[in-house]
């Protein structure tokens, strides 16, 4: 039985790979029909191949490569400290009930404050550097792990927290066995929505801020006409966002929720 | 013995800003080895008692007594089954059985012992390594009764535990829940508002009266075990409960209709 379950997985991942496939043809092929139409220039639309060509000399010189390096690591490290410091301002949220209630409603409003604001504010606080970039990338993903840190303990049903009690949990034991585990399923789905923020925010602050990374190797192409260098960023800028997303948080989240039984009921 | 000692238990409800007096003193004694039976009309604020008891809430006045000690806080030597079985989906169940042993660090060799032990006894082995999502309503409570047994109490609190149950297997459980106490000489407090379970399982049967509540009456059932649901000698005294208890449920529903 277990093997045809694996059957039917295999054969589904080859059906969604077979539908990606046929979804980025479909989408090339009416871009190159477009271009030969030629209702821009050239230099406004550049064709798929010449696009290619971009990415090819883009990933050979190694620019690419490291314009996501640099990117990436200024993400993680930002989100990182988001994800830290959130947690921890969530968790005293949840333990001093008042000043919870009162930043829950000013995160909540700071939550949908677009991020590409924050830059002024983080370049004549801090400045042109690293830490003004990680600045605005904290900024844009930190008030979602508060809310979701907030929320995901106060919605745990009461029953979970009383069987715990009344078999000998307390103070940190119950923090650590009960609290933390039963959070979990609600606590992915707000790192799930922090990372797109955050991920928003790092291009962001790159094009206005950053003189490497992904955000910058896309403004280069704006500023030196180079529509291809554009397209093949905002499509690398993409992948990432999707791999990322689907490949890591995403998967996470399944196998929480399969362990859980959430998706049983089906 | 004396086991457990409730003294003039008084509990009050806020309810939409007007004071409610659930429990108006309530008085029990539970002698060491007592299988006590709490039955009441619904509201009547039978689990709110077990509740104190189990240090899950606090009376406003009155004490709970444990071997003649004052106790107020939830502690492992109370433990309670839920209705609802309230297991954690997080894991298996074996950890689950288990969980409280882990939190007195009892050591993984011993706790292994223990929970092996519970387990054969609810008839759980096959189970011991799946998500509670996996088992049927009847399995989730063996666990939940296994869970809170692993503890080795000094009293055992149940808490509707069959409500949920088909009957079936709520007949399966009620003969099997006899012959653990018998096995295991627990004192266990069982709360429902189902007759029949309270005489097939109490060998004392408290009646609750209605809001504001108290013990109206107790009645001692002296009959050979395992009782089984279809025994018609147990109608006597299911009877003389149902009597008790019809004016109480007459009485509450005035209550709600006005």
């Amino acid at each position: 039985m277990t093997k045809d379950i694996q059957l039917k997985k295999s054969h589904r991942n080859f059906d969604d790979a077979a539908n990606a496939a046929l979804l980025i043809a479909v989408f090339t092929g009416i871009w190159q029909i477009v271009f030969m139409l030629g209702i821009w220039p050239t230099i406004s639309l550049p064709s798929p191949f010449m696009v290619a060509e971009t990415f090819a000399k883009i990933i050979w010189n190694g620019s690419l490569s490291q314009s996501i390096g640099i990117t990436i690591g200024r993400l993680l490290g930002a989100f990182a400290i988001s994800i830290t410091l959130g947690t921890l301002i969530g968790f005293a949220m949840v333990k001093f009930k008042g000043f919870g209630k009162t930043l829950n409603s000013f995160s909540a409003g700071l939550l949908s404050f677009p991020s590409i604001a924050w830059v002024p504010f983080s370049i004549l606080l801090i400045g042109f550097n690293e830490f003004g970039i990680m600045f605005v990338v904290i900024m844009s993903s930190i008030f979602s792990i508060m809310i979701s840190t907030y929320s995901s303990i106060r919605n745990i049903p009461s029953i979970y927290l009383d069987a715990a009690k009344n078999i000998g949990a307390k103070g940190f034991s119950l923090f650590r066995y009960v609290t933390i585990p039963a959070a979990t399923p609600s606590l992915i789905i707000g790192l799930r929505q922090a990372w797109s923020f955050a991920w928003h925010a790092i291009i962001g602050a790159e094009i206005l801020m950053s003189i490497v990374g992904l955000g910058h190797i896309l403004s280069v192409g704006r500023e030196f006409l180079d529509m291809s260098q554009v397209i093949a960023s905002m499509v690398t800028i993409f992948v990432i966002g999707l791999l990322v997303d689907r490949f890591l948080l995403h998967k996470m989240e399944d196998r929480i929720r399969r362990k859980w039984g959430l998706d049983y009921h089906r | 013995m004396t086991k457990l000692q409730a003294k003039n238990i008084v509990k009050h409800f806020d309810h939409n800003g007007n004071s409610v007096t659930a429990l108006d003193g309530i008085d029990l004694n539970v002698e060491e080895g007592d299988f006590v039976c709490i039955v009441g009309p619904s509201g009547c604020g039978k689990s709110t008692f077990l509740n104190i008891v189990a240090g899950l809430e606090t009376p406003d006045s009155g004490e709970i007594l444990l071997n003649g000690k004052p106790i107020s806080t939830p502690g492992p030597d109370r433990t309670m089954v839920f209705q609802e079985g309230a297991l954690f989906p997080w894991l298996k169940v074996i950890d689950n059985i288990e969980f409280g042993l882990k939190i007195a660090g009892i050591p993984q060799g011993e706790r292994r012992e223990i929970s092996q032990r519970y387990l054969d006894m609810m008839q759980l082995t096959k189970f011991a390594d799946s998500y509670t999502y996996q088992l049927s309503t009847g399995m989730k409570q063996r666990v939940a009764i296994a869970r809170a047994l692993a503890m080795d109490p000094e009293i055992l609190l149940m808490d509707e535990p069959f409500a949920a149950l088909d009957s079936q297997t709520r007949d399966l459980l009620l003969v099997e829940l006899q012959l653990i106490w018998e096995r295991t000489k627990k004192t266990i407090i069982f709360v429902t508002h189902n007759i029949s379970e309270s005489v097939i399982l109490g060998n004392k049967v408290e009646i609750f009266k209605n809001r504001p509540s108290k013990i109206k009456k107790e009645v001692i059932i002296d009959y050979r075990r395992p009782r089984l649901a279809e025994d018609e000698n147990l109608q006597k005294y299911y009877h003389q409960i149902l009597d008790e208890l019809k004016s109480e449920v007459i009485a509450q529903s005035k209550d709600e209709i006005q």
